[in-house]
């Protein structure tokens, strides 16, 4: 039994996605070394594959950088919210420990990373069909239409994470209404980290102008909300 | 030892296939689906005659040797299928043609198989990745056998029509009839893994109908014929059509003027 429950069953992925509740919270009781593997290899390469199909319309270089930073994005959202994720659960009426909130969280991405790596075939094809990346490709449909596709594929992965997220909270705490609180305070968490992140590993599709580069010159020089507040008074002034 | 046995044997009752509240059967119930498919013949009369026994035989342990098979009529029914689409322009495109029809349908299949596999598994199914991958085959092996079964009509029109647009309009005609029994086959099985929901299955229809068509594209030309093997411009599906219909339009109007 020891030695079943102890290897790395790729299985689980299958039983994650389907949103076996019972397995699941049979996990987050006991949470092997192994798991935590797996969920991090799913991750790494899930989100890294995505990544560099993304990339590569701009420039193989560029695929691999993004190949980095779309599962270094996932790890440290997840890490850095760590702390205040595992504090807000009690808080916010689920009494479970630290380690459960960061297994539940961490599954949630791995869902999400699992779904981008299984639509990471379709999106390099769509990239192989592409026209190169020009200053017109970038001005047009192409352009337009490939943000899209991934605006959609990265929505759905999400949103399917935090699905699967709520079903496990509301198995664990039994009430649906402390889920709900308890995933909007993790959502409010992880994505007011996430963009900021996302702002300092910029650029991901890249643009036919601008260098490939791991970081952008003015990575550390402003935030993302900083940003749109800018942009907004733009906006405004015109 | 000699002695016949005076006791006749007893027949054991066949038990009649027992229905789900729904009205369903389920997989297996009938004794007929529990027979092994041992080979291609087989393979072919039961993807077209019981397709549930084809799905029950993907539910086995042995399932590999039947996806292998039915992998194998894919490839080579679609390179018969290429090898008339091929015939329009002649020449290089009687090899052209079929390695491009073959290789596109299985990269096609590759590229959707991991989503497929995805939504599986996000609508509830217990469905492993070989059965998905089976059942894949298996849309592959119904597709390719029914354009088999549309080759002579297709062949008659390339040796009778000069027109690219037309000939392409028909493959494409006789392309989405094959692929909506074809995936009216994964979805009856669908219907029987406890899925909760069919809006996953759906999305990857989309999903699959676009990167084949757009696979059209990528490999182009199918029909027609040019200096390169693969194309040298990058194009979407929708504007490689447009192109092609205004080219056609010109082509007729010229034509009207002379």
């Amino acid at each position: 039994m020891r030695e079943q429950s102890e290897k790395l069953n790729p299985h689980e992925i299958g039983t994650l996605l389907r949103g076996d509740l019972e397995s699941i919270a049979a996990w987050l009781e006991r949470w092997h070394a192994r798991r935590l593997a797996l969920h991090l290899v799913v991750i790494i390469f899930g989100a890294g594959l995505y990544g560099a199909a993304m990339g590569w319309w701009r420039d193989p270089q560029q695929a691999l950088y993004v190949a980095i930073k779309f599962p270094l994005i996932i790890l440290l959202t997840t890490m850095g919210n760590v702390l205040i994720n595992g504090m807000l659960a009690p808080l916010l009426g689920l009494n479970i420990p630290l380690r459960q909130s960061f297994a539940a969280i961490l599954m949630s991405f791995t869902i999400a990373a699992a779904i981008l790596g299984a639509f990471s075939p379709v999106m390099a094809f769509m990239i192989w069909n592409a026209p190169p990346m020009s200053p017109q490709a970038v001005s047009g449909a192409t352009y337009s239409l490939i943000k899209l596709v991934n605006v959609a594929i990265i929505a759905f992965a999400g949103s399917t994470g935090n699905v699967r997220l709520f079903q496990t909270l509301a198995r664990l705490g039994g009430s649906r209404a402390v889920a709900f609180r308890v995933l909007v305070a993790w959502l409010a968490g992880n994505l007011f980290l996430g963009s900021q992140l996302s702002w300092i590993l910029r650029p991901f599709i890249g643009a036919p102008n601008l260098p490939v580069e791991f970081f952008r010159a003015t990575a550390l020089h402003g935030n993302f909300y900083e940003n749109v507040f800018q942009t907004l008074q733009q906006i405004f002034n015109d | 030892m000699n002695e016949q046995n005076p006791i006749p044997q007893q027949i054991p009752p066949r038990i009649p296939p027992v229905a789900t509240p729904s009205g369903v059967l389920q997989l297996g119930d009938d004794p007929a689906e529990g027979v092994p498919i041992s080979n291609v013949v087989a393979a072919i009369d039961a993807i077209l005659r019981h397709p549930r026994r084809v799905m029950f035989q993907l539910r086995q342990p042995n399932a590999g040797k039947l996806i292998v098979m039915m992998m194998l009529v894919s490839v080579v029914c679609s390179l018969i299928y290429g090898v008339v689409a091929g015939t329009f322009s002649g020449g290089d495109q009687l090899w052209a043609a079929p390695s491009k029809i073959a290789a596109g349908l299985m990269i096609s299949a590759l590229i959707c198989l991991p989503s497929l596999y995805i939504f599986t598994c996000l609508s509830g199914s217990q469905a492993r990745l070989v059965e998905v991958c089976g059942l894949l085959a298996g849309l592959l092996m119904l597709m390719t056998i029914l354009l088999i079964g549309f080759a002579p009509v297709a062949w008659i029109f390339s040796q009778t029509t000069d027109s690219l647009a037309w000939m392409g309009t028909l493959h494409l005609v006789f392309w989405f009839i094959a692929t909506i029994f074809g995936l009216r086959f994964l979805e009856t099985r669908f219907s029987h893994s406890n899925a909760r929901s069919h809006a996953g299955f759906h999305t990857w229809v989309i999903i699959f109908l676009l990167v084949a068509v757009q696979m059209t594209t990528a490999l182009r030309p199918i029909l027609g014929t040019a200096d390169t093997f693969l194309p040298t411009e990058k194009q979407f599906f929708v504007s490689h059509w447009g192109d092609c219909l205004k080219a056609t339009d010109n082509e007729l109007k010229s034509k009207v003027r002379e």
